[in-house]
């Protein structure tokens, strides 16, 4: 049995545990041993710690022996993206400026995992500050696409998906600031979704631009990334965006049969590889077999999205990126002199090329003279995408469109080309922009490379979100796929 | 709107130190991501920023002490650190 744990969803793996036939100590192992024998060829983790996995197994063992278990991740492993903080774990956020530091201290999420009983499981690749859509980024090592070795995983979050399709590891934990859960998800063919804001405190989580970052659930079906969701939402006064627990979020979700799906004017034309429409609209004839109510909506200002997210996400990011100083943590340059100058040398030894150009694009929209005609025209955008998408979604109850224009591309195809690469994100954006949950779920292939949809919500629906991705996925046979390695 | 910028300008706001090679390629590449911004000039915007705001309001916490992280945990992951204590070069000369 235990060559096979690896193909096990979380909810099943915790069926066994609670029954009594598996330990969690054996899932570990087994899947200590997929790690040894995979992880060179996909990359996704960083770090693994093996006797501290061990040791966190039988000491869930033992609770559970003692008849105080947690509750349904009780001694499951979920894999961490390298810039969220696990005290006594490295955090790295996969970046030359931060590369030996361990976290001495937990962030909400792992304490809420560690209260659920769950493993804290490795350090999962990403794009440096979770800068990219490709996790080539990463000043640590590469990662690809355990679909097609040869292609990248998307990125940021490029670590947590490959770990799922790879079989590395059962559930993971992302972050996602203008598409870099659910980017990664619809390229290994996994399920990741973005809450809305505010329902998961990123207290412990590496600021990039916060008024659009957030942490979510990343898993191989849409059950096992529910089970992750409700262990993670919960107040926190540490985050003063995290307003916590809400009914309506966790446990609204109606009859998906009876969802009234929007479908946004001219979104299928944008550049949309005739593959990946043809598995979207499968989809949609899907829920409209089903029942559902599928319409026409429109979004008039969705151009504007990608540019107004490339200047609020780098404004914000050059602010907190400042913090990078070689003064109190982080790399601090050799190069003596001045506090002036070991500042300067610091952030340009610690830096890679997309954290410096997005630095220094953030500089230029703040800057005097440009601020108003960048930065605040942004905001004024920003206001009137969030609007349209509240006004769709007081008619709709998902919008529903591809999550990636097209299936992952090859390692290096787009590395030359930054402006490219921004539009990868061109579906996922808004949702960040307005605040708004939203999943991307398997829906069929291109060829051999996984697609996915992308369902948007009102602001706390994601029971609405995850109810529709689990009757789609009850139909379809894409969950609980994994790569051949 | 997207005029020009001055690199040395922005690397020394950012605190960056950038070589010729790096200032060409950075130069070419923020013009060209400046352009692409150009469809917000000419957008028909509201006069507020008031709803770009994803949360009503902030939730604040009462201000009380809470736990912190403790000199020893906090200069262990110090670049640098001496008698408990973060320490930097030399910012001011004590030679007058």
């Amino acid at each position: 049995m235990a060559d096979a744990l690896h193909t096990l969803s979380a909810a099943e793996l915790g069926r066994r545990l609670a029954a009594g036939t598996l330990t969690s100590r054996a899932l570990c192992e087994a899947l200590i041993a997929r790690y040894q024998a995979l992880n060179d060829k996909v990359g996704a983790f960083t770090h693994l710690d093996q006797a501290d996995v061990l040791a966190q197994a039988d000491a869930s063992d033992a609770r559970r022996k003692a008849g105080q278990g947690r509750g349904p991740l009780e001694g499951i492993p979920v894999a961490i993206k390298d810039n969220i903080a696990v005290k006594g774990q490295p955090l790295t956020c996969s970046s030359k400026m931060l590369a030996p530091l361990v976290s001495p201290y937990d962030s909400h999420v792992a304490e809420r995992l560690r209260a659920a009983g769950a493993i804290l499981y490795g350090r999962l690749n990403m794009d440096e500050f979770a800068m990219g859509s490709s996790t080539e980024n990463s000043a640590l090592r590469k990662t690809f696409n355990p679909w097609d070795l040869a292609r990248i995983p998307g990125g940021s979050s490029g670590g947590s998906a490959a770990a799922l399709a790879a079989g590395l590891v059962p559930l993971s934990l992302g972050s996602d600031t203008g598409g870099s859960i659910r980017q990664p998800a619809s390229h290994c063919g996994v399920v990741g979704l973005k809450p809305t804001y505010g329902l998961i405190s990123r207290f412990g989580l590496v600021a990039f631009a916060s008024s659009l970052d957030q942490i979510g659930p990343m898993a191989r079906s849409v059950e096992d990334c529910e089970l992750l969701l409700h262990a993670l939402a919960s107040a926190d006064a540490r985050d003063m965006t995290c307003f916590g627990p809400s009914d309506r979020a966790l446990t609204a979700a109606g009859d998906a049969k009876k969802l009234r799906i929007g479908i946004p004017k001219g979104f299928l034309g944008k550049g949309v590889a005739p593959e990946v429409a043809a598995a979207v609209n499968a989809a949609v004839e899907f829920y409209r077999a089903q029942g559902c109510a599928v319409s026409e909506v429109e979004l008039p200002s969705a151009d504007l999205a990608v540019p107004t997210y490339y200047v609020v996400a780098t404004a914000e990011a050059s602010s907190n990126l400042g913090r990078y100083d070689g003064v109190r943590y982080g790399h601090r340059s050799a190069v003596a002199g001045t506090p002036v100058e070991m500042m300067t040398a610091s952030r340009s030894e610690g830096f890679g090329p997309e954290v410096k150009r997005r630095i220094l694009l953030g500089t230029f929209v703040l800057s005097a003279g440009y601020a108003d005609a960048y930065y605040v025209r942004a905001l004024r955008a920003r206001a009137k995408i969030r609007a349209e998408y509240l006004a769709a979604l007081a008619g709709v109850d998902v919008l529903l469109t591809p999550t990636v224009p097209t299936p992952a591309f090859k390692v290096g195809e787009k590395a030359s080309d930054p402006l490219q690469l921004y539009l990868e994100d061109i579906f996922t954006i808004p949702a960040n922009l307005a605040g708004l949950p939203a999943i991307s779920v398997p829906c069929g292939k291109s060829g051999h490379l996984p697609v996915g949809f992308h369902l948007v919500g009102a602001p706390l629906s994601e029971a609405k979100l995850l109810a529709a991705g689990r009757l789609f996925e009850a139909a379809h046979g894409f969950a609980h796929q994994q790569a051949a390695l | 709107m997207a005029e020009g910028f001055d690199i040395d300008h922005l690397a020394k706001l950012a605190r960056l130190s950038l070589t010729a090679e790096e200032k060409a390629l950075y130069s070419s590449q923020l013009n060209q991501i400046l352009g692409h911004f150009q469809a917000l000039a000419d957008a028909d915007l509201p006069a507020t920023i008031d709803d770009a705001r994803v949360v009503d309001e902030a939730v604040l916490r009462s201000d009380e002490p809470g736990p912190v992280l403790g000199a020893e945990a906090v200069t262990r992951i110090a670049p640098a650190s001496r008698d408990g204590q973060i320490s930097v070069p030399r910012v001011v000369d004590d030679e007058s």
